[in-house]
């Protein structure tokens, strides 16, 4: 003991005077710092955030500081993986374990020393995070108002939890593995290995059911963390220090184990003896020794050779060095182990193929491919970082090196033969990811392999990106010419190319490799993205052509590294040939460049955050003062849009017909126009003169010659077009090749529009701004005189003349009245014959449509072929939407309801008056089935709903509008869901929709409010609506609800100004409630109320005739929260669901009962033998804790 | 052919001068360059090799500027590095087809032919289908030799190649040495003095990164004709033998020190006259009676 004590001092002493130790820790401090003084708002351009402080969440919150201890421990390992694989090695690498092996230090005492040595080392070194980040939050160029408190706990907390165990797994992995197999290569595999737990867990967090498996496999932590943070609110996340509990404890102690474990394991395994190796080894006997005389008689002639040197030498030689170096990579045991965990991946990947709601989609190449190459590049990457350091070491590590460097063997060959050698190890990857592919595909049931498409997306575009990515790890390693740095700049790049944006350098020419995005689309294949993608790649291949010369020219060759030799060396070796090659790099990178450049920032204007923070800023300031000036409204639109798939342009012409609604004149209109459009005409009726042109912000006032009086009307004609110029940095896709949306954003609009200020308060606090509030207050009557749509019309009348290319078919809301083919154009001509809201879309698309009807409602799908798997649903779904409505509540408005599918953009689905734009994403290809929740149906019903809940009944322009659009639309899908498929299914629903909740509550950025008040916030008004809805309806009845619904209707359908408020709402929904339920009902409304359920015990004891009493044990809290998620405690007396089940789940007792405060216990009596019981046991009521509502019964055995 | 090496000095980043002003004229045919360990040999061997550029000196072979025309010497060059090793997992023949193709050896008949001939003359032609990380040492010695020999080299150096030999196959391979670099310039380093005196017609002896001796070996041990004087001792005596002779060597011979000493005239009692050998001069010359104190086994 005494020795081992003494043997571990002396490890400790051996790394701290190593100033690779410092070096590390140095960095660790540095990096960390530099982080938080990036969220810290300390550098200028930066606008990065995390863990919600861009909104109430301090930078040094506990919650914020485990969030970035975490994530930096993952980078740490790299350390950790430097530091233990020395301490594994060492005495291998410097030859001295003959030495260590023969003295009387037992194995025991060898392996433990060292290993509770580095831990330490590494716990020491870890520890720079912490420091650095504490340093950071004391730097005097953060922004004060970031920073709560600094708490040592806080800091202290993620270290003991997190990181400690985090250092004890890193250690015991790459020390065992460098211990036991004697070389430096496996420990680097260690370290690929942890990050495919990592890899697997983030791609099972999305799960709801299998949670846990992810949470577990993470070997660093982080998913446990979030897991048990997930709920957490932000006045949790500034002042909550997480305890070590639940899956966080479970992960950390299933992780300490596996480390020692492992440890114990290198300890049997490890042989003291000198060669692991050579035990096994055969050699190979000289059988020539005895046979041979001593001295040879004869004169040996060799056969005559002749030499060739020259181009036709390079070439054979290239081919011969590339099959070498091909050969060393995938020879190597490690490559096969590495192939076979990537294939795991894969599969695993396989298994996750995006699901909503729990529902898969069907396996579409684009998707197979998206899903598997995406989650393979970083196997590839780390292949590539790894094997680029093997290769151009491969022979200095073999000791060849002075054999193959005196060769006649030209060293540029040298060079290409590696990069070639990597790229054909890349083209096995992808070979790989094609047939694990087509497998997925083939195994799911899907044979539409689109063969093609794996060409273009694999071996075209991202073997474009990976063999850039090859020649600059290769150039790397050369440059460095050290092997370990070599890797560790490689993982800084990888790591330092995402983090560039956030430091506010966010043009993709400064990130080396990048691109301005891709995103296919069945619908319009690689749209606008191709394009630039070629460019981009030129201009990173004239780096990388650049990139290689330069490799060649300081290609190691002989056994002087330094630099000033193979400088010169360098000079020798600039022929013209470099030289030529050099130039053609230049010329295509400055070329190329040049015309990225061109097109992205002279063609097209760049803006990066700050700049579009300060533009916000500027736009608001200047004209904030116009927000309340009194405007005209718009009572009719007319229109002709022109739309160009094709070139990318639009054209509106069209006129507005308006009336001053106000009892004032107007003397001046302000218009507003998107700063894209180029303004060709703006005529008023009455004449006017443009006083103001603010073409920045596309911000003109018109003097109207004759002020516009009170219930005067006027016209305005425009003609605007938006034409695209090559190519901006973020590319637009509303108009595209095949699958055009547009909206009324293309139109003029009235009026200053506040939609464009800054939002964020911290944000607005940077610039001096005051803090805003989201939306008026729910009680302001003036704001109740717009729509919360558009503020300057209340129903409109519409028509429009849309006009695409002929092989497309272009739809507006309205009904068709002529069609018809001018210039080799379709032109389509669209009326409403009613007022509607003022808000349109135009789509074209290469569309097939499907037909059906409901009574005298013509319904039509608009779908791009090879999607027709869900048309039924939706159909089915507008069909019994409209009977559902017209039953319940009122007749549809219109005689036609359309869906029309989009490319995947976007993924939501909008609904316009009776036109439902709907993406190819989120329905159009899912797969539903037999069990699963069919959300093609929901979405639909929840669309059409809108006809009703938006384009009947819309909420004024203040707080709690969207509930009468949102959550009305969610739940009369919920109701007409149940309906088709059970309230079994809509439990399920339900789940989804309580965690969405409870997670978007924990990432608001301003406060949360009650749902009576909600602010457009989609985790209320969809989620928290549905569970809010749904336990009313629970409660009182679906007769109950959809008569104070109706009532609604009656009352406020195409009503306004002024526009209903939600008050309306709850008013409608009070008048249909039992007196006992109406404070349960107002509470859920008025405020933020969260249960606290618990069944604690459940007991049953036989009766006669085989019954059972059941007496279950519970706790009830109710809470209500405020803006930041602090809770208080109220008084319980609500209806709360008590069940007791049998093994089968099936309800043996199911009551609603009044629980109120004083109540812990209840017994029931039962007709089976019951299994489970618990309190509120479907979820219905908001609970942060949903899994601990039921437990299992205890069945007592004497009766 | 002729290699002609001028003032040439190399000293490292850490001090040690490795290459101290050395000028060598070496002639076709085998020549020893011999030399303690860390006296300077690989690093002149790797400058000739292309492998290493000196801090001063000129390198000629024949009419190729050894340091500024890397590219064309290396097409005439052999090199056999003191340590090296293989790609473990490859043939033989097929490494070594590998190396022809990097000698340029194209034609793929004449590379077979080259290929199967160096196997059968380096006796690893019954072994040319194991993979070469199973050969023995001297095997791969023997291996690399066939190696350096791929297209008909005009300068051939051998660093260290004996060393870690058994005797049997030291003295094969010399042979194999000897014979296929009959027309070439064979520079051989080593610091076994037998390597050198059973083969070599120049020698040039090194220490400390200068040259302190350049002669025929024979020529050499002519010198010492009658200078070099052994006695048997006991090894009790050998500090006070040291302190009064210019002691050469000693060899335990059985149970006592043979001492070997350089003088004009017999040295005293006990003395016999010897035949000069080589390991005598490489003695002499690295030995100059001032500091003749060191322990050499």
């Amino acid at each position: 003991m005494q020795r081992t004590l003494a043997l571990t001092a002396f490890e400790l002493r051996y790394y701290l005077r190593r100033i690779s130790t410092w070096a590390y820790f140095a960095v660790l401090v540095a990096v960390s710092f530099l982080m938080m003084s990036v969220f810290g708002g300390a550098v200028t351009g930066a606008t990065a955030s995390i863990g919600g402080t861009d909104g109430t969440v301090f930078v040094n919150s506990p919650f914020v500081l485990m969030t970035l201890i975490s994530i930096f421990s993952i980078f740490g390992t790299l350390v950790v993986a430097a530091v233990s694989g020395n301490a594994g090695y060492r005495d291998f690498g410097e030859k001295m374990h003959p030495l260590v092996f023969t003295t009387t230090t037992s194995k025991t005492e060898f392996i433990v020393s060292r290993f509770v040595g580095i831990t330490i080392v590494n716990a020491v070194v870890l520890s720079g995070i912490g420091a650095g980040l504490w340093l950071g939050s004391l730097s005097p160029f953060v922004r004060p108002e970031l920073f709560g408190p600094n708490r040592l706990v806080a800091y202290l907390q993620p270290y003991l939890l997190i990181v400690i165990p985090n250092v004890l797994f890193a250690s015991a992995i790459f020390f065992s593995m460098a211990l036991l197999t004697r070389k430096r290569l496996p420990h680097y595999l260690g370290g690929a290995g942890m990050l495919l737990g990592y890899l697997i867990a983030g791609s099972l967090g999305g799960d709801l059911e299998r949670k846990w498996i992810g949470v577990l496999v993470d070997p660093f932590g982080g998913s446990a963390f979030g897991l048990v943070t997930e709920y957490w609110t932000p006045i949790e996340k500034n002042t909550q220090i997480l305890g070590l509990e639940g899956w966080l404890l479970w992960n950390r102690l299933l992780w300490v184990a596996v480390a020692v474990a492992i440890v114990a394991v290198a300890a049997t395994r490890l042989r003291f003896s000198q060669s692991a190796g050579e035990g096994r080894k055969r050699r190979v006997a000289d059988e020539s020794e005895a046979s041979v005389p001593l001295v040879v008689a004869t004169r040996i002639e060799l056969p005559p050779t002749e030499r060739t040197f020259g181009w036709r030498a390079d070439m054979a030689q290239l081919r011969a060095l590339t099959t070498q170096g091909f050969r060393e990579v995938i020879l190597s045991p490690y490559f096969f182990a590495i192939l076979m965990a990537s294939a795991l991946f894969l599969v695993m990947s396989a298994m996750q193929l995006e699901t909503i709601f729990g529902t898969r989609t069907w396996p579409m190449a684009w998707k197979v491919i998206e899903v598997l190459g995406g989650s393979y590049g970083l196997f590839v990457v780390i292949l590539l970082t790894l094997y680029s350091g093997e290769l151009v070491w491969r022979e200095r590590d073999l000791k060849l090196d002075q054999i193959v460097d005196s060769t006649p063997t030209r060293s540029w060959v040298a060079f290409a033969s590696k990069l070639i050698a990597l790229c054909a190890v890349v083209l096995i990857l992808l070979v790989v990811v094609t047939f694990a592919g087509l497998l997925t595909q083939s195994v799911l049931g899907f044979f539409r392999f689109e063969l093609g498409l794996y060409m273009q997306k694999l071996f075209g575009m991202q073997l474009i990106d990976y063999v850039l990515l090859a020649i600059f790890s290769l150039a790397v390693h050369t440059v460095v010419n050290h092997k370990y740095t070599g890797h560790f700049l490689l993982i800084l790049f990888y790591v330092g190319i995402d983090l560039l944006p956030l430091m506010g350098i966010e043009h993709s020419l400064w990130r080396y490799g990048s691109d301005l995005g891709q995103s296919y689309s069945d619908m319009n294949q690689h749209g606008w993205f191709l394009d630039p993608f070629m460019w981009f790649k030129a201009y990173w291949a004239g780096f990388a052509i650049l990139l290689a010369v330069l490799s060649n020219l300081l290609w190691p060759r002989g056994v002087d590294g330094r630099i000033r030799g193979r400088l010169s060396e360098a000079k020798l070796r600039a022929r013209t040939a470099s030289l030529a090659l050099g130039c053609v790099g230049g010329f295509l990178a400055v070329g190329a460049g040049g015309y990225v450049f061109y097109n992205t920032n002279v063609l097209n204007e760049f803006t990066t955050s700050v700049q579009a923070e300060r533009a916000a800023v500027a736009y608001e300031t200047t004209y904030k003062q116009y927000e309340d000036l009194p405007q005209p409204r718009i009572t009719a639109v007319s229109l002709e849009v022109d739309l160009y798939p094709r070139e990318g342009d639009v054209s509106a012409r069209g006129t507005y017909r308006f009336i001053n609604r106000t009892e004032v004149p107007i003397p001046a209109i302000h218009v507003l126009i998107d700063d894209g459009a180029e303004v060709r005409d703006l005529t008023f009726a009455g004449g006017a003169e443009m006083t103001h042109e603010d073409l920045a912000y596309a911000y003109r006032i018109f003097e109207l010659t004759q002020p516009l009086q009170p219930g005067q009307e006027s016209t305005l004609t425009f003609d605007l077009f938006y034409g695209q110029n090559g190519f901006a940095h973020s590319l637009q896709n509303q108009v595209v090749e095949n699958g055009t949306f547009v909206n009324s954003g293309v139109l003029p609009s009235f009026g200053y529009a506040p939609g464009g200020e800054l939002s964020l308060d911290r944000t607005r606090e940077k610039y001096g701004l005051e803090p805003k509030a989201r939306m008026a207050d729910l009680d302001d009557e003036v704001a109740r005189n717009d729509n919360y749509i558009s503020r300057d019309a209340d129903w409109v009348d519409f028509e429009v003349v849309l006009s695409t290319s002929a092989d497309q078919i272009a739809l507006a809301p309205g009904y068709i009245q002529r069609e018809w083919e001018e210039d080799g154009r379709r032109y389509y001509h669209y009326a409403m014959d009613a007022p509607i809201l003022n808000f349109f879309s135009f789509l074209s698309a290469r569309y097939e449509v499907v037909r059906d009807s409901w009574n005298d409602v013509a319904i039509e799908v608009y779908y791009h072929p090879g999607h027709e798997f869900n048309l039924d649903r939706m159909v089915d779904g507008v069909k019994k939407l409209l009977e559902y409505f017209s039953r319940e509540f009122s007749p549809y408005q219109h005689r036609q309801m359309r869906i029309l599918e989009f490319p995947r953009y976007a993924s939501f689905a909008q609904s316009f008056p009776n036109t439902v734009p709907y993406s190819e994403s989120i329905g159009f290809i899912a797969r539903v089935g037999e069990d699963d929740i069919d959300y093609p149906f929901y979405v639909t019903a929840h669309e059409v709903a809108h006809q009703w809940w938006a384009h009947q009944v819309i909420g004024g322009n203040l707080q709690g509008s969207t509930v009468l659009s949102e959550t009305l639309a969610q739940y009369s899908a919920l109701m007409l869901m149940e309906q088709e498929f059970g309230a079994d299914k809509i439990r399920r629903f339900l789940a989804f929709e309580l965690d969405n909740y409870l997670q978007g509550r924990s990432f608001e950025t301003k406060k949360e409010v009650p749902l009576l008040r909600v602010e457009n916030q989609p985790y209320i008004h969809y989620r928290k609506g549905s569970l809010i809805m749904y336990a009313i309806r629970d409660a009182i009845g679906e007769d109950a609800v959809n008569r104070a619904l109706a009532n609604l209707l009656d009352e406020w359908a195409f009503q306004g100004p002024p526009y209903p408020t939600s008050r309306a709402l709850l008013e409608a929904l009070l008048a249909e409630t039992p007196d006992d339920l109406k404070a349960w009902v107002s509470d859920l409304f008025e405020h933020i109320v969260i249960y606290d359920n618990r069944a604690t015990a459940a007991t049953a004891r036989p009766i006669e005739d085989g019954r059972y009493e059941v007496t279950l044990t519970f706790e009830s809290r109710k809470l209500l929260a405020g803006e930041q998620g602090e809770e208080t405690e109220a008084i319980l007396d609500d209806p709360i669901d008590i069940g007791v089940f049998d093994a089968d789940e099936n309800p043996l007792y199911f009551e609603k009962l009044r629980i109120d405060s004083s109540m812990t216990e209840i017994t029931v009596v039962v007709d089976g033998l019951p299994a489970r019981a618990g309190i509120d046991p479907y979820n219905k009521l908001i609970d942060r804790f949903p899994d601990d509502n039921d437990t299992r019964v205890e069945i007592a055995t004497q009766p | 052919m002729q290699l002609r090496i001028e003032n040439l000095s190399k000293t490292y980043p850490n001090g040690t001068r490795a290459l101290r002003d050395v000028s060598l004229s070496i002639p076709t045919g085998m020549y020893g360059l011999l030399g303690p360990n860390g006296a300077g040999k690989s690093t002149l061997m790797r400058v000739l090799a292309t492998l290493q550029d000196p801090d001063e000196g000129t390198v000629q072979f024949g009419d190729i500027d050894v340091l500024q025309q890397k590219s064309e010497l290396r097409r005439t060059l052999g090199y056999l590095p003191q340590e090296f090793g293989l790609y473990p997992k490859v043939s033989a023949i097929r490494l070594l087809d590998h190396f022809a193709v990097l000698e340029g050896i194209l034609n793929r008949g004449e590379r077979k032919a080259v290929v199967e001939s160096l196997l059968k003359h380096t006796n690893l032609w019954d072994a040319r289908k194991v993979k070469v990380g199973e050969y023995s040492g001297g095997m791969r010695q023997r291996f690399g030799i066939a190696i350096a020999l791929l297209g008909d080299p005009k300068l051939i150096i051998v660093d260290e190649p004996t060393a870690g030999l058994d005797p049997e196959e030291r003295v094969r391979f010399l042979n194999l040495l000897a014979e296929l670099g009959r027309d070439s310039v064979v520079i051989l380093s080593t610091h076994i003095v037998d390597d050198v005196a059973e083969l070599c017609s120049r020698m040039a002896i090194i220490n400390k990164g200068q040259i302190m001796l350049e002669a025929e070996p024979p020529a050499a041990v002519e010198e010492l004709r009658g200078r070099v004087w052994r006695k048997l001792i006991d090894h009790e005596q050998l500090e006070e033998h040291r302190a009064r002779y210019h002691v050469l060597s000693n060899r335990l011979n059985l149970g006592r020190s043979a001492v070997r000493v350089l003088s004009d005239s017999l040295p005293g009692e006990g003395f016999e006259a010897v035949e000069p050998d080589l390991e005598d001069v490489y003695f002499s010359t690295l030995r100059p009676p001032a500091e003749a104190s060191e322990q050499v086994a």
